[in-house]
């Protein structure tokens, strides 16, 4: 199918805030190589595998998720990642993720959900969708209402499941309509430790993983406006030690820090 | 009122005044609450007067009410104030806030606004607010009734509210014991107690659209033994069931399979 869009140029990977702002302007999305690495990269690694495997002998995963098709054994979805580990807590805060938070959705800005996808051979993939469907449409032309930062934990590769996007779909500033969801897209192809940022007009699936032997890991930070109720019930599932401990930032992102919305006696619960 | 009346008047006016639902004893302990609520905020917060919203102390404010009375409770999950909810909202909203503002005599208005506008980026087609507004005295001009501006639920964005519109709003008269339902679109403010002895209390019961995050954290205000009284349709009105905000991503599964 036509893509959707004339944008059929894909951006080259930067660690450059300004540039990646730019792709973000004009392809709703860029790719930060090398964001995490080494011993980091490591550990985190461990933490979203052990995660998975902890769910699975435990007979903890959801039957199915919604925007999966195929067998839902061959992609597998955790949830609530952030109580999982202390390691996925510098994800979710960290400094180039911030930047990118701050400079598409201003401060303070809120985590919606922090959950991991690991697609394993047979994954067929997702729907194509939009993350900010829950507002109807016409959508704000004041830009996105979320971000997603997306963290490749493997390589990301076109033949393992890479999350597939359609460059420029943003601009269109509507969902998928049923009939354009065989749009044709292009993998996000990253190495491993790559933060993806996409905006949530992006149209993007979860891709099929071709491979007999290849798994591939991503971890989504769903940040959004503050007025936008979160995924996560974090007041009921956190762990409370994130209460205690976690940074001004960490508490501004979970709503513990607060200003409008999510009060106390009409005041910040913390 | 008929569920077809009420929502043309609601998308006709922006609002709908229901008369005197509260009549005798219920409008007593709807009233003995409210006052129950006024000690305890003077006790715990020090004051009523919050000063980013009213420029004097002679508009009290009351936060969190259904951890003050049971009788808040009722009033918020009502059949005949959900009906109205969801006359604008459908079925999937959750209960935002409910707050009183009680006018004494030199009580000032607020700043015209619509809820909406306050918090959601524009263009503003769909309602996706109520307030409910419990009128427990007579409100009248004179004793600061909330002023409306006509028509302004249609607005899509600021540039269409005019220069004068202060001039242009007209006064929310209505007997004690009514409820006023006004969508989130609709431009108001609170008005002026000019009377010279009487109060004016008003209670707001305000709802959104599930994807709106409730302006209280309900999971950490609401006292236990409250939390523990619930049902499961109120707990997952107060937004405390593990439901989150997946109900329109959850709906792409009836889309057809990509070949």
């Amino acid at each position: 199918m036509t893509p959707a869009t004339s944008v059929t140029r894909t951006p080259e990977f930067t660690s450059s805030l300004e540039q990646g702002l730019s792709n973000l302007a004009e392809y709703g999305y860029t790719v930060v190589p090398g964001v995490i690495t080494g011993d980091s990269l490591k550990r985190t690694r461990d933490a979203i595998y052990r995660a998975a495997e902890d769910d699975r002998q435990r007979q903890r995963e959801l039957p199915e998720f919604a925007l999966d098709y195929g067998d839902p054994t061959t992609n597998q979805r955790i949830w609530n990642v952030l109580s999982r580990d202390p390691v996925f807590e510098d994800l979710v805060e960290h400094p180039m993720a911030m930047e990118y938070v701050r400079n598409i959705l201003r401060w303070p800005a809120l985590l919606g959900n922090l959950s991991a996808n690991i697609c394993g051979p047979g994954c067929a993939g997702g729907y194509l969708h939009a993350d900010q469907t829950f507002l109807a449409e016409p959508w704000p032309e004041a830009g996105p209402q979320g971000l997603n930062c997306a963290w490749a934990i493997d390589d990301f590769t076109d033949d393992n499941g890479a999350t597939r996007i359609v460059p420029g779909s943003h601009l269109l500033n509507r969902a998928v309509r049923p009939e354009e969801m065989a749009t044709d897209t292009v993998a996000l192809e990253a190495p491993a430790g790559s933060m993806i940022v996409f905006e949530s007009r992006l149209w993007h699936q979860t891709g099929a993983n071709t491979t007999t032997d290849k798994t591939r890991a991503g971890i989504f930070a769903w940040y959004t406006k503050t007025y936008v109720r979160t995924q996560e019930n974090w007041f009921l599932s956190l762990k409370p030690e994130i209460q205690q401990f976690g940074s001004d930032t960490m508490l501004t992102l979970l709503g513990y820090k607060s200003q409008g919305f999510g009060l106390i006696n009409g005041q910040s619960p913390r | 009122m008929n569920t077809t009346d009420l929502k043309q008047q609601l998308t006709e006016q922006g609002f709908c005044i229901f008369p005197e639902v509260l009549t005798g004893a219920q409008l007593e302990r709807a009233r003995a609450g409210l006052q129950r609520g006024i000690e305890i905020t003077r006790q715990v917060m020090g004051s009523t007067h919050i000063p980013t919203l009213d420029p004097n102390a002679s508009s009290v404010r009351v936060n969190n009410l259904p951890a003050m009375d049971p009788v808040f409770l009722e009033l918020l999950l009502r059949p005949d104030a959900l009906q109205a909810v969801e006359a604008v909202l459908g079925s999937h909203y959750l209960i935002s806030n409910f707050t009183a503002n009680i006018a004494l005599p030199g009580a000032g208005p607020m700043n015209l606004h619509s809820d909406q506008a306050l918090v959601i980026p524009s263009p503003w087609v769909h309602p996706w607010a109520i307030n409910i507004i419990w009128c427990l005295d007579d409100i009248t001009e004179a004793n600061g009734a909330t002023r409306y501006l006509p028509g302004s639920h249609r607005y899509q964005s600021a540039d269409q509210v005019p220069e004068d519109a202060f001039q242009q709003t007209l006064p929310f008269e209505a007997p004690a014991g009514s409820f006023i339902a006004m969508e989130g679109r609709l431009w108001h403010t609170s008005g002026q107690n000019s009377t010279e002895d009487q109060q004016r209390r008003m209670m707001f019961a305000y709802y959104s659209a599930d994807f709106i995050r409730p302006q209280m954290n309900w999971s950490m205000t609401l006292p236990a033994e409250v939390q523990a009284s619930l049902d499961d349709q109120a707990r997952q009105l107060f937004g405390l069931s593990p439901a989150g905000n997946t109900r329109i991503g959850a709906e792409l599964t009836r889309l057809p399979q990509t070949p």
